[in-house]
């Protein structure tokens, strides 16, 4: 049984998973049933197994290990799967996505990304990365009617497999060096490789690979697209998940297995993340589609997270984890009102859409600007602490340059999101959509992502802890 | 908990404010609305003079300390204190609050409960600036206060309401992070030079030794945020814009208060944290302000709007403010404190004036009036002397600031000065021309025939505020004593280098045109 512990929170999504499908098998046509709940058992079962994991160090077949870290991201993705959950049993019926399908791919896309993060193997890292992709893939041209869905979809597939190609030579390459695809025989064998050219090509391979999955320029191409195409739903939950996956496998194979290579890889990914950070921002800016503007904040945001792996000290580790569910809380809640205002016909995502929301929906308009200014790093919310954490953790190390341009950029983005509140709160709307209403277990779930947002802005010293915490167990 | 308490009052007030708003739009509930933001704002008042009563002038350390670990792992911590520097600021910000409040009675109508949620968390923010002794604590107010701001300009402003409300928090937010960078650069050098690991904490960080290249861009990155918020001539172009088309309210309290936040900063932090910077800037900030002071008034004389007018005569008698500032020298220092005061009183008192004008007429424009003086006497009596507070007359609070600026200044930078005295009669010259153009001759536009004179809610705004003025004019010394020994404790912060510096400056020409390591290299024994 112990050989399994590690795999324990993996495994109960992946029950969940099978249970949705078989559900969706079994029922009958036209009968309603609470398919979510499913999602929302298993995923609260994995929250309670990570936190009874916590500190015990499971590791299982050698290539899953549930250590803090991992522990940490599965919370982080435990707390997104339930909010997309909650919000998407309104909204997929609206949306006419087959339910099924949904929760069961969503479900699995969960199970892929917490592997993904506690996975100690290069291969088993690749594994994950496919079964979410996969995942992802598929739910994001659900919509079948939908011309855009499928153009998002095919993008967003093709440019990932090309992507997935050349993480896969990284593999390759690593193990022409070091005859092993573990991390830690990878690690030592590429700090002493004989051909430091092979080294280098292995790391820069890898980071493609990663930088494509997080969306860090210039391999973010496929991001506007895919995130417009997709249902808004599933935009609130890849926007989120997947990069919390990616950077937490992106952090475990970078700040530990490579760590002796930093010299090497800190420019190049310094490049990245200055590009990341400006691209996102002033592109954001041009914007009139929301789901296209966040999909460019995402980049931004991308962009912040990889100047904490670049820092690469105590701080910035921690920094990238807290960031990870800042960022996570507040863009799920953003995307998710988007979601939750769209129906199949109106989708609800052209900035004007937003016009004069606070007369029809104060409540609503309240929420999205408590996120919104998350986003935009306003105290005392947590996208302030959050930012200024991953500050500190340049500005400690000396990236002084990179540090301001991450502020200004940051600045930059502040000016697209109050776009969205001119619109909600200065702009009279002329002729106001049907908007649907919002169901109040939703409405609960934006306030506890609203509650997280202030608790992480104002208190957040314990977080930091677990996360310190759960950054020293990879190292 | 005296301070926590009076800073978040406001906050508990707003969260108070919405409950007895009711759900959704209830015109119906506007007056129950009203009166309770009204009575919290006057409770906050009423506490921020009893804190001037348990407020000892003699001691010019900190008083009323409070300190708690916030974010143990970074040194950051929850550190609260007044000194007579801040102490009067707060009890300006009490003084103004309801005032704004009631300047608002008539003008708004929209969204009451929104608009009285903002007003008080607006209050909260301000008041946390100016009692924190915590950097990031600081910082946390200093940029949250911005975002009830954004809000009061961009919904209940005028015209062009949204262009200035995003331009003042993007030109606010753009200097400030700046500012954020170097505050962390601060807490690690912090770090690396005690070996305690990083500290926020305002009083360790008064002693630290930097090397001269890291002093001189941290001192120009908070002085930077600073010097936007003032506004200091160049970085003055957001405040025309965010004056004129906020809500009288917003701009009562954006002149009132908001400004005196980047004076107050340079006293608080960019001066004293950085000594020997601030020695080297201070000649090239005092010429920055001499140039504001002509240059606002220059451009306020030629304005067709009032309160363009009095926007860019903040920009002159902030220019002042920072003249005696720069002075470095006691009377400067506690002159710059004074105006800041001054400035406060009377020019929201003069948006007020504007703001009641504009009420009535629904037009600002200078051209629109004329001869009011036979229509509306006792507006026209309290408008009179609100200007020649403005206008710094012997007798009113404008003088006693202005003179002792001047007379530090002087000792300072003598020439400068010279050309910085012009500033009072340009003051002159542009209030009293606008004040003669609005007020005498003959009644030449028929509106303004039948306007109301002052009701008993503006004989409650105005009456306060021409005592004050009155007041502080003949009775400087209730204000100047209790300040004395904390300006003095802050000049010997910035001067603690004084034979130091005097010892560097001669060997390194403060004119020279390339900034140059001090001779020493790495730090700076204080």
């Amino acid at each position: 049984m112990n050989a399994f512990a590690a795999t324990i929170p993996i495994l109960i999504v992946v029950l969940s998973a099978i249970a949705a499908m078989l559900a969706e098998a079994i029922r009958h046509p036209g009968e309603r049933m609470y398919i979510a709940g499913f999602g929302l058992i298993g995923l609260t079962g994995a929250l309670v197994a990570s936190c009874f994991l916590w500190d015990a160090d499971a590791t299982s077949f050698g290539v899953v290990r549930a250590d803090n870290f991992s522990l940490f991201v599965n919370i982080v993705l435990c707390i997104i799967g339930i909010l997309t959950m909650v919000f998407s049993h309104d909204v997929i019926e609206r949306e006419e996505i087959p339910a099924g399908e949904y929760y069961a791919l969503t479900l699995f896309a969960i199970s892929g990304m917490m592997l993904m993060a506690a996975a100690t193997d290069l291969l088993v890292i690749f594994l994950a990365l496919e079964v979410l992709s996969l995942a992802v893939y598929v739910l994001t041209g659900l919509r079948r009617g939908s011309g855009l869905g499928a153009e998002a979809a095919f993008k967003y597939f093709l440019l990932g497999a090309f992507s997935s190609a050349f993480f896969l030579y990284g593999i390759a390459i690593a193990f022409t060096i070091s005859g092993s695809t573990r991390l830690d025989q990878v690690g030592t064998a590429m700090a002493s490789a004989p051909s430091p050219t092979l080294a280098w090509l292995a790391v820069g391979l890898l980071a493609v690979g990663f930088c494509f999955k997080v969306s860090a320029v210039p391999f973010h191409m496929w991001t506007p697209d895919a995130y417009e195409g997709a249902p808004t739903i599933v935009t609130a939950f890849m926007s989120t998940g997947v990069k919390a996956a990616a950077f937490g496998a992106f952090a475990r194979v970078f700040l530990s297995t490579l760590e002796p290579m930093q010299g090497q890889w800190v420019p190049v990914l310094s490049a990245v993340a200055a590009a990341t950070m400006i691209v996102g921002a002033v592109v954001g800016v041009l914007q009139n589609n929301i789901k296209r503007m966040l999909a460019y904040s995402s980049i931004a945001h991308a962009g912040y997270l990889l100047l904490g792996i670049i820092a690469a000290n105590n701080a910035g580790k921690a920094a990238v984890l807290f960031y990870l569910l800042a960022y996570a809380v507040a863009n799920l809640g953003a995307l998710g009102i988007v979601a939750l205002l769209g129906t199949a016909e109106h989708p609800h995502d052209q900035l004007r859409d937003f016009a004069g929301l606070w007369r029809t929906r104060p409540a609503l308009a309240g929420l999205m600007t408590v996120f919104l200014l998350s986003l935009g790093g306003f105290p005392p919310t947590a996208g302030f602490i959050g930012k200024w954490y991953i500050f500190a953790a340049a500005v400690q190390n000396g990236h002084y340059w990179l540090a301001i341009i991450g502020v200004l950029s940051s600045v930059v983005s502040v000016f697209f999101y109050l776009r969205i509140v001119v619109m909600m709160y200065m702009t009279e709307d002329a002729s106001a959509p049907a908007r649907p209403r919002v169901s109040a277990p939703s409405m609960a779930a934006l306030g506890f992502a609203t509650l997280a947002v202030f608790y992480l802005g104002v208190l957040p010293a314990r977080v930091i802890d677990y996360a310190l915490q759960s950054i020293q167990t990879i190292f | 908990m005296l301070l926590t308490s009076i800073v978040f009052l406001p906050l508990a007030g707003a969260l108070l404010v919405l409950l007895a708003g009711g759900r959704g739009d209830r015109p119906d509930r506007e007056g129950v609305v009203r009166v309770v933001a009204l009575a919290v704002s006057l409770v906050v008042f009423v506490a921020t003079l009893y804190l001037w009563w348990a407020f000892n002038p003699v001691d010019p350390e900190f008083q009323l300390v409070e300190r708690h670990a916030w974010l143990p792992q970074f040194g950051i911590t929850y550190h609260l204190g007044v000194d007579g520097v801040s102490l009067f600021l707060i009890v300006l910000t009490g003084f103004l609050t309801p005032l704004a409040l009631l300047s608002s009675w008539q003008s708004i109508h929209k969204n009451v409960k929104q608009f009285s949620f903002f007003m008080l968390a607006l209050e909260t923010a301000m008041l946390g600036v100016f009692v924190s002794l915590d950097l990031f604590l600081f910082y946390v107010f200093w940029d949250a206060m911005l975002i009830p701001m954004y809000f009061l300009i961009g919904i209940w402003g005028y015209e062009r309401r949204i262009y200035a409300a995003v331009k003042f928090i993007l030109y606010t937010m753009a200097g400030s992070v700046l500012m954020l960078i170097a505050i962390i650069g601060l807490a690690w050098a912090h770090s690396t030079a005690t070996g305690q690991g990083p500290s926020f904490d305002l009083l360790d960080l008064y002693g630290l030794h930097l090397s001269w290249g890291m002093e001189m861009w941290f001192f120009l990155a908070f002085t930077v945020a600073f010097a936007i918020k003032v506004p200091l001539f160049p970085f003055h172009t957001w405040l025309p814009d965010a004056h004129v088309e906020a809500p009288t309210a917003g701009s009562v309290i954006l002149a009132g208060v908001l400004l005196k936040m980047g004076t107050y900063g340079l006293l608080r932090f960019s001066f004293p944290l950085f000594p020997s910077a601030a020695h080297y800037f201070a000649p090239y900030l005092a010429v920055l302000a001499i140039i504001g002071i002509v240059y606002g008034a220059l451009v306020a004389m030629v304005q067709p709007d009032m309160k363009k007018l009095v926007a860019y005569s903040s920009v002159s008698h902030l220019g002042f403010v920072v003249l005696g500032l720069c002075a470095l020298n006691v009377n400067g220092v506690q002159g710059a404190v004074y105006q800041m005061l001054n400035h406060g009183v009377s020019t929201g008192g003069l948006f007020m004036i504007v703001g009641m004008l504009s009420d009535r007429r629904h037009t600002r424009l200078i051209a629109e009036f004329g001869g009011l003086k036979a229509v509306v006497p006792r507006l026209v009596a309290a408008f009179l002397l609100i200007t020649l507070s403005s206008i710094a007359l012997p007798g009113m609070n404008g003088f006693i600031g202005e003179f002792l600026i001047l007379l530090g200044a002087f000792r300072a930078h003598p020439r400068m000065t010279a050309v910085a005295a012009t500033g009072v009669i340009l003051s002159a010259v542009y209030m009293l021309w606008m004040f003669q153009r609005v007020n005498y001759g003959t009644v030449t536009n028929e509106k303004n025939r039948g306007l109301r004179d002052l009701t008993g809610r503006e004989w409650a705004m105005m009456a306060p505020t021409i005592a004050m003025c009155i007041f502080m004019g003949v009775a400087p010394n209730v204000f100047l004593r209790p300040m004395e020994a904390s300006v003095v404790r802050v000049i010997d912060r910035i001067n603690g280098v004084t034979t130091f510096a005097k010892s560097r400056t001669s060997n390194l020409d403060p004119r020279a045109p390339t900034l140059q390591p001090p001779t020493s290299g790495t730090g700076v024994p204080r």
